[in-house]
């Protein structure tokens, strides 16, 4: 399942899939420490919707951002198979919840295509370009702009 | 860091301990203790802390330790009498040190305008202060030699005599094909060399044996050259000859003893060689080495001071260094951090584990369920003595007063005495790092507003010296910490007209005494008329009240009129557990910080009343308080819980403001590690921190001011967000 492409020395990236819903979007695997099972959450006062609130994660207090519903869409169910993807967003640590984790992929920068102009403005926040595996279409995620804005909610 | 910066930062470090040291032994000669002992380990003090500015070229620094020192050495060899007055001086001219120790490590410009008058007040001091004067700072790097370590390395150079070499060819050596002539040569080389022919062995031609060796040369060579070099020249000849190295003067011992030998006598010499060749080849021996150490060390002091005490001095300090170096270890704060943070996660784990285990369904009496028991034991003394790491006694904080209490009292002109107590007791650093604001200002208060003048003192019959007190101990497991005056106490009459004229209170409201005394906590209420200089800083007892309330202590006050004022605070032993109330709401575990917790009720319906709105009040005891839904504020339920199908928590939150919070049920009471919600995320309105329970879920404490502010409305909440952000 591994696509790899031997010409390209550098600009080796290594990316891992997930799914939410129907479609499939994936993160750079430097960002994921690791990926646990969903345990319930402590629900958050004054939080944003797509904030399913905290666990304990080995001592540590980690939020959980349900990436569905920070995708923009339906709020996801969460079921037995959900997983909680724990990444690392600057210095601090969060969890995504997503439906499963399907691969990890290997490739070069050039299998990555631009975001196509789109009037989403969801697209334009979160998504960085898109891959085609096997006739999939794989959407890779940037992380930075995920917790939500200190400013804006604080206000 | 390079090496030289950290070396540096070290003697800074050290400075400060020197700074504590010479502070409290000063205090303590004021106290009537002037023995030598004390009196010496003030000088030490200084001297330590003007030998190592003059390492670094601290030349302020070393100027002004070097006239303390000279006036402190008037007073160790008995020529200045360490009166009050001058015992004054001498703090005034501490505190000035400290300022320059600071102004050198931060490179801050220090007052030089008061550097020298005290310097002059110093010099007046000293018998001919002139003379010390020129000694100067020359006089300062002469001296250095007597630092302990210094000495080690600076002795062999200068106080070393020239080398003798004391050689004596045995025939095995010529057997070799060895020539003592030109081991002689090489020695020339190395310096200006005199060499001896001791002939004395030879005998009369008659008896010569041509094989035989007879000779032996005396080399004096120059003492700046190494020892090894010497023994260099010796190398191929090692065990074919009797060879002493050594400096003029130690090698006479041995000298003697040869001479006193029968010195003809090869073979016996040969034997003793055989028998013991380490003592005659090894040099120079150990035990006569200290000698010109102690001499170097003695020579300069006796020149400088007459006073041979300096020299005890230096080896006290030697004697003591290896000591507190032994006894304490300076550790990396987030080293510590870090094994507080593992034992809490340890604590949560294995009351995780044994919930599991009662789960599934062992007996109380089964030895995993005692095996537990244990460990729970052991966690909980686990994190006893690491938490007891972080404690420090409050000596650090209380330590900074007495100047404090100086200067104030200078600029009040009211003489004022600071009597501490229980300075050993032990606390968490960051408990002890906040005290130090709320204290200052406490103590400036007290001797600005609380005593009285002293002729207002005379006038009410009591010693014009007014007394602070500052105390510190242990009182059911938290830290009671109180700051006193002897003055006039509360003016409650000012006090009421004051808060009234402000708009604190109603002109007609019944309080009490404590109640008024309480006012002074008030935001926006400060008693004095005009703003003085002092305490007048924009800054009330509130905002000690509020940094209090920030470490999760409580202040109060008790005045006696006539009699004086008391603070009494009372504070955690640290910022890293927290007594809790675990309580439930709409399915969340909550927990309520205990110290906040007045009394906890059953609301009855008769009690609680609507006051339009979704607000309520709730009668306890005659007096009404806002009823505040916690699952409301927190937004986890749209509609209210019926008061009378939840429990009240009676609070009492900043500014001493009460309210009830409605809860759904207490689960019990619990110690929690307290885990930080802004470390991964930030913070959240009403929500203090997040602590972890022992089934391993998340639970979030509350922040009880807020989500009384939250109840007020949220332009109150804003206000109070700025507030603490500025606080």
């Amino acid at each position: 399942m591994t696509q790899t492409n031997p010409t390209a020395a550098g600009g080796l990236r290594e990316l891992i899939s997930f799914r939410i819903g129907a479609q499939e979007f994936c993160v750079d695997i430097m960002a994921v420490r690791e990926i646990r099972g969903w345990t319930a959450a402590t629900a958050l006062p004054q939080s944003p919707s797509f904030v399913r609130g905290v666990i304990n994660l080995r001592g540590a207090v980690l939020p959980i951002v349900d990436l569905a519903a920070r995708l923009g869409f339906e709020g996801g169910e969460t079921t037995d198979r959900s997983v909680i993807i724990v990444a690392q967003i600057g210095d601090q640590v969060v969890g995504l919840l997503v439906d499963a984790v399907s691969d990890i992929l290997t490739v070069t920068d050039d299998v990555i295509q631009p975001t196509p102009e789109v009037a989403s403005d969801t697209a334009k926040t979160f998504v960085r370009g898109l891959l085609a595996i096997d006739g999939r279409m794989i959407s890779l995620i940037g992380l930075e702009r995920v917790l939500p804005d200190l400013e804006l909610v604080a206000a | 860091m390079d090496p030289l910066a950290a070396i540096r930062e070290t003697f800074f470090q050290e400075c400060e301990e020197q700074l504590a040291e010479l502070e409290s032994g000063l205090l303590a000669m004021e106290g009537g203790d002037t023995d030598s002992e004390t009196i010496n380990a003030v000088f030490r003090a200084v001297h330590s802390i003007k030998g190592g500015a003059g390492a670094f070229s601290l030349e302020p620094l070393v100027r002004f330790a070097h006239v303390f020192e000279t006036a402190l050495d008037e007073m160790r060899s008995g020529r200045l009498a360490p009166s009050a007055d001058v015992l004054k001086t001498l703090l005034r001219a501490a505190d000035v040190l400290a300022d320059q120790v600071r102004a050198a490590h931060d490179g801050a410009p220090e007052d030089e305008a008061r550097s020298a008058a005290l310097a002059e007040e110093l010099k007046a001091l000293g018998p001919e202060g002139a003379s010390a004067e020129v000694a100067g700072t020359e006089e300062a790097w002469g001296d250095f030699a007597f630092q302990p370590l210094t000495a080690v390395e600076a002795a062999p150079d200068a106080a070393g005599g020239a080398w003798r070499v004391r050689f004596k060819p045995r025939a095995d050596l010529y057997a070799k094909a060895n020539e003592a002539a030109l081991l002689l040569r090489e020695l020339r080389r190395l310096g200006d060399a005199v060499v001896e022919l001791d002939a004395s062995a030879l005998p009369p031609l008659a008896d010569l044996d041509p094989e035989a060796a007879y000779l032996a040369w005396t080399v004096t060579l120059p003492g700046e050259l190494d020892e090894t070099a010497i023994r260099e020249v010796f190398e191929f000849v090692d065990g074919d000859c009797e060879l002493e190295i050594g400096r003029d003067g130690d090698t006479a011992a041995a000298d003697d003893a040869d001479d006193a030998a029968p010195a003809f006598d090869i073979s016996a010499l040969l034997a003793k060689v055989q028998a013991a060749p380490e003592t005659l080849v090894v040099e120079p021996a150990p035990a006569p080495r200290p000698a010109p150490l102690a001499k170097a060390a003695t020579t300069p002091v006796d020149a400088a001071q007459p006073n041979p005490a300096a020299a005890n001095d230096a080896q006290a300090a030697a004697q003591r260094k290896p000591d507190t170096a032994g006894a304490t270890i300076r550790v990396d704060l987030e080293r510590v951090d870090r094994l507080i943070d593992l034992v809490g996660e340890l604590v949560i784990n294995q009351a995780m584990l044994s919930q599991r285990v009662m789960e599934a369904g062992f007996a109380r009496a089964s030895g995993v369920a005692m095996g537990l028991d244990e460990l729970e034991q052991l966690t909980r003394e686990i994190q006893d003595s690491v938490m007891a790491i972080r404690a420090q006694p409050v000596k650090s904080v209380f330590q900074r007063m007495p100047r404090l209490v100086r200067e104030v009292a200078a600029m009040t002109g009211k003489p004022v005495r600071l009597v501490t107590e229980g300075e050993g007791t032990e606390v968490d650093k960051t408990v002890i790092e906040r005290l130090a604001d709320p204290l200052t200002h406490m103590i400036r208060n007290a001797i600005d507003h609380g005593l009285e003048s002293p002729e207002t003192r005379a006038a009410a019959g009591k010693p014009a010296e007014g007394v602070v007190r500052l105390t510190a101990a242990h009182r059911s497991g938290r830290i009671v910490i109180e700051v006193g005056d002897d003055g006039g106490g509360i003016n409650r009459e000012r006090v009421k007209s004051i808060a009234v004229e402000r708009g604190l209170i109603a002109a007609d409201a019944p309080l009490s005494d404590e109640e008024i005394d309480n006012l002074i906590f008030m935001p926006g209420f400060s008693t004095a008329s005009e703003v003085s200089d002092i305490s007048g800083r924009g800054v009330g007892m509130d905002v000690v009240r509020r940094s209090i309330q920030a470490l999760g202590g409580r202040i109060t006050i008790t005045s006696r009129p006539g009699k004086g004022s008391t603070f009494t605070m009372s504070l955690p032993l640290t910022l890293a557990v927290l007594d809790g109330m675990v309580v439930s709401v709409q399915g969340q575990t909550l927990v309520a910080p205990i110290t906040a917790i007045v009394e906890t009720l059953l609301p009855k319906a008769s009690d609680v009343h609507s006051l339009g709105g979704h607000a309520r009040v709730i009668a306890i005891r005659d007096s009404y308080v806002p009823l505040i839904d916690v699952g409301m504020a927190l937004g986890y339920r749209a509609e209210p819980l019926a008061a009378t199908q939840g429990v009240a928590l009676l609070i009492e939150g900043e500014g001493g403001a009460r309210a009830a919070l409605l809860v759904d049920a207490i689960q019990g009471q619990r110690q929690v590690v307290i885990k930080s919600l802004e470390a991964n995320y930030r913070q959240v309105p009403g929500v203090a921190a997040a602590t972890i329970l022992g089934d391993g879920r998340v639970a979030l404490i509350l922040d009880i001011d807020t989500i009384v502010a939250v109840s007020r409305g949220a332009d109150s909440l804003r206000a109070e967000k700025r507030l603490a952000a500025t606080g």
